[in-house]
């Protein structure tokens, strides 16, 4: 395609109108279809044997129709599957309740279907379990060392996996390098909180022996499958489809232990049953995020060029693996937009009695992008340059590129120093500096950080997924089918959880069809009616959907010229489709709307011989490569040495997604992701107490999400660098802003107070933590 | 199941007359019984907002009010804005910034701007900001709301006022 | 979260509520704002037998000014509190107070009697209360009494009400021509206080001041009055020397806890430095005149 007329407009959204008006259809909005509504009964401790559960008194209230057991769960069901496993991991046997043993707060222990969900929950307060509390631990680096609490039989010092990895000589670099830094990291533990949590519909069709299920979800597909694999069902039998979705983030995806607990009642009942999480649940049930210990370090020559890294990492992923388990990107990513040839890493995911750790928006970029970058000004600090001046002599130039970092990712194209350059002029860091002396004799604290990062985004192939052990593929794939009057409707997969999807492809279609894109219906979320799709995640629907809608369109234009052809008695290679019109390239006047084409194909009266009637295509796209974004924090930021407050005076971010399809969709996305890069870094952690094994803080009241007056107004610039290898050049852009959020703050922060020699190397950053820090520096 | 209670309510212009249980939520009656799907829970413990809807004219979160306590109020929820003809002036405000990605807060965010105008506030920047602590939002970053309240509130309040 | 059942009634007069309480002899809770009680039924936290809707009992809502007092009903909500001349001319310190109290949408329902009754250690109106003084207007079946505010706050979410009490209204020293200030570190905005320091007081016409009450919030199982620091500060102009030391003597009266918001070694260190800041903000507030 090379006229693309609706790729790079700011289109207004289709989503918008239903979604103002209140008119969205969420899970919880399905009142007509369901019948019965069910709430969970929760594990309160972080480890225990279920001795029983007496639910007798619970089946005696009125309205209460049905209880589902965790010995009937285990007995009808086969455990979920991982899609995304580490090399090498161990099973943990997840199914969707515990029985015998629960092995984190909040997992499901039993179930109750009632009228309503008040009437559930009264149900609940009347079920007795005999719980044993068991010992617990809530610590990575505990659970991994001798005499820990096991949680799972058949799995060792609780290590779910490890693995080592080596590039180059990094020991040869390390010893002969001039300096060395260091520095042990503790990432926060979060979630992504959507404001909509999580539910299931479940409707049980005994004409048909078939299973459909609405799920507040990311990945219909995904889904189906794997409910199919728990139930013992045929795929084919089992529809997904997602209505509405309030935010995803990377939370709402694959099959939960809901889903299947809701399946099962269903069939029971025989009734639609309905679940709908409430906050308390969401955040003892739905994954958490992030958590991590790394020791990192660097070695440089005398004059800053990096040399060599070494990363000692474990992640906390909770009590089992869940479908995605802890993220992949955190090695993959740690070398960033650094000519870096020499390293080593060693990881270590450790199994803990917290809930199952799942992807999140980021997907270990923003943890290997903290610990690379602070300690980075570390390194600078210690060798008495300037941050930005040791970057620039770092970082990767356009001409190196492609370039396959030491984790075998392959950079494709960008210009990190540009970016940089960009971001130093916008945040007026020469000017910072130039008068950083002044204000601290005023007792003026200010500082300025940089943070740059290479973005992962999208999967390179189905292949390389295969090669890494996940169940799924790296494709999208979409059908479009158009109607007599000459608009078309579009089937994805893909749902609509706020990133756009719906108007966006309908641009790309649109552009491919020459038509608007209100000619273009989207249907979405569908397993029934759509072609095998992938999911919303990752970062990879525009560029794995383009492709599929780029070859569905020529598929369908190729068609379009053929009938036209036949209609005009014109050549099909002279012509052109634009504003609902065929017509011929080199004489305007030859002309067939392109409704009366649509009508022909459908009426098939006049058909050129050999032609089927119909007009709709079906495409699959396999992303051949991932494309790399890339950017440029820089903050700015005043502190108080006295208390270790610091307000965050402004925040610039420059980016480069490649190509924008929708230009106004793409700040929003980043916004939406430096908001929560910010959220993460400043204000948000999920606490255990090391002695309950409890969640300290899982309410909305005491897990501290940032508020319009908490966060500043993000200052972005917009880089167009449009890939190489994807279909119109575009590259993911859906995470990008969550990256280089925490290590710009906390290095703006370490700038500000660095005559007090302030060190940080934990999240969030807190007016206590800062405090801290001026303390411990204070006694060295 | 306990006693319930006839109250009388007016919702978006209608009346109604209807028996609810004492622990009913105000949020579960516009929902459910009265078929307004267009408020949302979202945490039912008062925090996120995403509930809100016109108590009287003034914002109030529905989750942690019983439906018992609005017997003889007025209410108005998201469906009142437009009723079923063009958006409403704040709305079409949200639509031009693209100050809604999932819309899942949305209603509560165009309740409170609609109040803030009906009080004559022009309010912005971190003003405006300090209004809106009330509503949170997890897609937008707040930067495109705040853009989009301020727009609404400039043209409906300080138009109105430039007469 | 769902409520579990209970029992509930409008009533009509501060009599029926006081005869519902005393029925349901502590099983009942009042209901006004509900701004903290539901999320707490909700949440089963709260598992009444009875909730007492007294949103309906006339004569609780009103301000009045009289005899040296300001006597506000406990109906009064937060956004009244907060759109009040009166408040603003002869209660300086609650129209300081008042913005830091939760969101738009919680002023507009919660009520000054509820947030006196639910005495969370950290809240604003009850750090106000304390720091300024007044006693509380309290309904039983025994009849009316006036509880001192310092005699009030037992404890956390605990007070020296009974179980058949109504809370009808407090009575606060008319502040007009005290300079008042609020300061506050708080984790998010509107979020819970950390640490929060309220402080007013008088100038006298030869520019030393007459009396300064300096409150803490967020430090101890109720707020705390500072009276050592307080005294120190009378006759004096709020000298820097003089602000330091009532700064370290507020310490002696707090007591604080470690909880997801702050440890308690953090909110020690905080005390000095809130008192200093909020008492050179009332001694700016009177250089200039200014009483924002």
């Amino acid at each position: 395609m090379d006229k693309l007329p609706w790729v790079g407009v700011s289109v207004r959204r289709k989503e918008d109108e239903r979604l103002l008006r209140g008119a969205g259809q969420f899970l919880d909005d399905l009142d007509e279809i369901a019948a019965l509504h069910v709430a969970i009964g929760r594990c309160p401790y972080p480890h225990a044997r279920i001795r029983g559960v007496d639910a007798r008194a619970a089946l005696e209230i009125p309205g209460v129709e049905a209880v589902l057991l965790g010995e009937q769960v285990i007995a009808r069901t086969e455990p979920t599957s991982v899609l995304r496993p580490f090399p090498g991991s161990s099973r943990t046997g997840y199914f969707a309740m515990a029985h015998p043993v629960a092995r984190y707060e909040g997992e499901a222990v039993v179930a109750v279907a009632a009228a309503d969900r008040y009437v559930a929950e009264d149900a609940l307060d009347r079920i007795e379990i005999d719980y044993e509390p068991l010992p617990h631990v809530v610590d990575a680096e505990r659970a991994l060392a001798p005499g820990a609490p096991r949680l799972h039989e058949s799995i060792a010092g609780n290590l779910l996996v490890g693995s080592t990895s080596k590039v180059g000589d990094p020991a040869a670099a390390f010893a002969a390098a001039a300096t060395t830094v260091s520095g042990r990291f503790r990432i926060n533990r979060v979630t992504g909180a959507p404001i909509e949590g999580r539910g299931v519909l479940a409707r049980w069709h005994d004409h048909s022996r078939t299973l459909e299920l609405w799920v507040s979800t990311q990945t219909p597909h995904l889904v189906r499958a794997q409910l199919a694999q728990s139930l013992r069902m045929a795929e084919s039998d089992v529809r997904v489809v997602a209505p509405d979705v309030g935010g995803g983030f990377g939370i709402k995806m694959c099959v939960y232990p809901e889903d299947i607990i809701l399946s099962l009642l269903a069939i029971d009942t025989g009734r639609p049953v309905k679940w709908v999480e409430d906050r308390i649940e969401h955040f003892r049930a739905c994954t958490h995020a992030r958590e991590a210990v790394h020791e990192l370090e660097l070695a440089a020559a005398a004059d800053g060029t990096l040399m060599a890294v070494r990363d000692r990492y474990v992640i906390d992923v909770g009590a089992y693996n869940s479908p995605f388990g802890p993220p992949m990107l955190t090695n993959v990513m740690l070398p960033g937009p650094y000519r870096l040839r020499d390293g080593e890493f060693d990881r270590r995911v450790a199994l803990t009695n917290k809930v199952p750790m799942g992807p999140y928006r980021g997907y270990g970029q923003p943890e290997s992008n903290f610990v690379r970058e602070v300690l980075l000004d570390r390194l600078a600090r210690k060798l008495g340059q300037d941050p930005a001046a040791l970057r620039r002599k770092n970082l990767l130039r356009p001409d190196e590129l492609p370039f396959q970092n030491i984790s075998g990712a392959l950079y494709d194209s960008g210009d990190y120093m540009h970016g940089l350059d960009v971001a130093l002029d916008r945040i007026g860091y020469a000017g910072v500096r130039a008068r950083q002396a002044e204000w601290r004799a005023q007792g003026r604290y200010v500082g300025v950080g940089i943070s740059c990062y290479v973005e992962f985004t999208g999967y390179p192939s189905s292949a390389f997924l295969g090669r890494t052990g996940a169940g799924f593929g790296a494709y999208e794939s979409v059908t479009i089918r158009m109607d007599r009057a000459g608009r078309a409707a579009l089937y994805t997969g893909v749902s609509s959880f706020g990133q756009g999807t719906e108007t966006t492809f309908a641009q790309v279609c649109a552009s491919g069809l020459g038509l608007e894109p209100d000619d273009i219906i989207v249907h979405r979320g569908d397993s029934q009616g759509t072609p095998y799709s992938v999911g919303g995640f990752a970062s990879r629907t525009m560029i794995a959907g383009a492709g599929a809608i780029a070859k569905a369109t020529e598929q369908i234009r190729a068609k379009v010229f053929r009938l036209a052809a036949h209609l005009l008695g014109a050549p099909a290679d002279r012509l052109e489709v634009a504003g609902g019109v065929v017509r011929r390239v080199d004489d305007a006047s030859v002309q067939i709307a392109l409704a009366e084409v649509t009508e022909a194909a459908f009426l098939a009266h006049r058909l050129p011989p050999g032609e089927d009637p119909g007009l709709e295509a079906t495409a699959y796209f396999d992303p051949p490569v991932s494309a790399f974004g890339y950017g440029t924090v820089a903050a700015r930021v005043e502190a108080d040495p006295r208390t270790g407050a610091f307000d965050l005076q402004r925040y610039v971010l420059v980016h480069d997604c490649g190509t924008q399809v929708n230009p106004m969709i793409v700040e929003g996305q980043i916004h939406g992701g430096v908001a929560q890069g910010l959220g993460a870094a400043l204000f948000e952690e999920l606490v255990y107490d090391p002695d309950t094994g409890q969640l300290v803080n899982g309410s909305f009241v005491d897990y501290f999400l940032p508020t319009a007056a908490d966060l500043p107004r993000f200052e972005l610039e917009h880089l167009e660098t449009p890939s190489p290898s994807t279909p119109l050049g575009v590259k993911g852009v859906g995470e990008g802003g969550t990256i280089g959020a925490a290590a710009a703050v906390a290095n703006a922060v370490c700038d500000a107070l660095s005559p007090f020699g302030v060190e940080l190397d934990a999240l969030p950053l807190t007016a206590e933590s800062v405090w801290r820090a001026l303390e411990r520096a204070r006694r060295r | 199941m306990t006693a319930r209670h006839r109250i009388r309510v007016t919702v978006n212009g209608r009346s109604y007359e209807r028996d609810v249980e004492g622990r009913r939520l105000l949020v579960d009656f516009l929902r459910h019984d009265l078929g307004l799907h267009g408020t949302h829970v979202g945490c039912e413990q008062g925090v996120c907002g995403a509930c809100t809807v016109l108590l009287d004219g003034e914002v109030a979160k529905s989750c942690i009010m019983l439906a018992a306590q609005v017997d003889g109020h007025t209410l108005t929820t998201v469906e009142g804005l437009a009723g079923r003809g063009e958006l409403h002036p704040v709305q079409e405000a949200f639509r031009d910034a693209h100050g809604l990605q999932c819309g899942y807060c949305t209603p509560g965010f165009l309740l409170g701007a609609v109040a803030l105008a009906a009080r004559g506030a022009i309010l912005e920047g971190d003003a405006l900001r300090a209004e809106l602590t009330g509503n949170l939002c997890r897609c937008t970053g707040y930067q495109n709301i705040v853009e989009a309240v301020e727009r609404y509130l400039k043209q409906t309040v300080g138009g109105a006022t430039r007469g | 979260m769902k409520p579990a059942p209970f029992e509930y009634m409008v009533v009509d007069s501060a009599a029926q509520a006081v005869e519902a309480l005393g029925r349901f002899d502590g099983d009942a809770r009042c209901l006004a704002g509900g701004q903290s009680l539901v999320p707490l039924l909700n949440m089963r936290l709260m598992r009444p037998a009875a909730v007492v809707d007294i949103n309906r009992v006339p004569g609780l809502d009103g301000i009045a000014v009289g005899d040296g007092v300001v006597r506000i009903g406990a109906l009064v909500r937060y956004s009244t509190l907060e759109r009040s001349a009166l408040v603003q001319e002869r209660l300086p310190l609650v129209a300081r107070a008042v913005p830091f109290v939760g969101d738009r949408q919680i002023r507009n329902r919660g009520t000054l009697g509820g947030a006196l009754c639910h005495a969370d250690p950290a809240g604003e109106m009850a750090l106000t209360a304390v720091t300024l003084g007044g006693s509380i207007s309290v309904v039983s079946p025994a009849g009316r009494r006036e509880i001192a505010v310092e005699d009030f706050f037992l404890g956390p979410y605990t007070t020296a009400l009974g179980p058949a009490d109504l809370l009808t209204g407090v009575s606060l020293p008319d502040g007009a021509g005290t300079a008042a200030v609020v300061v506050e570190h708080a984790r998010r905005h509107g979020d819970f206080a950390v640490v929060s320091v309220a402080a007013t007081g008088r100038v006298g016409p030869d520019g030393t001041w007459v009396f300064v009450r300096i409150g803490l919030g967020g430090v101890a199982d109720r707020p705390r009055v500072a009276a050592r620091a307080s005294a120190l500060l009378a006759g004096t102009r709020l000298e820097p020397e003089a602000v330091r030391a009532a700064g370290e003597a507020a310490l002696e009266v707090v007591d604080p806890g470690s909880d997801i918001r702050a440890s308690a070694e953090y909110r020690r260190h905080l005390v000095p430095i809130f008192v200093e800041r909020a008492l050179e903000t009332l001694r700016a507030q009177v250089q200039t005149g200014a009483k924002a």
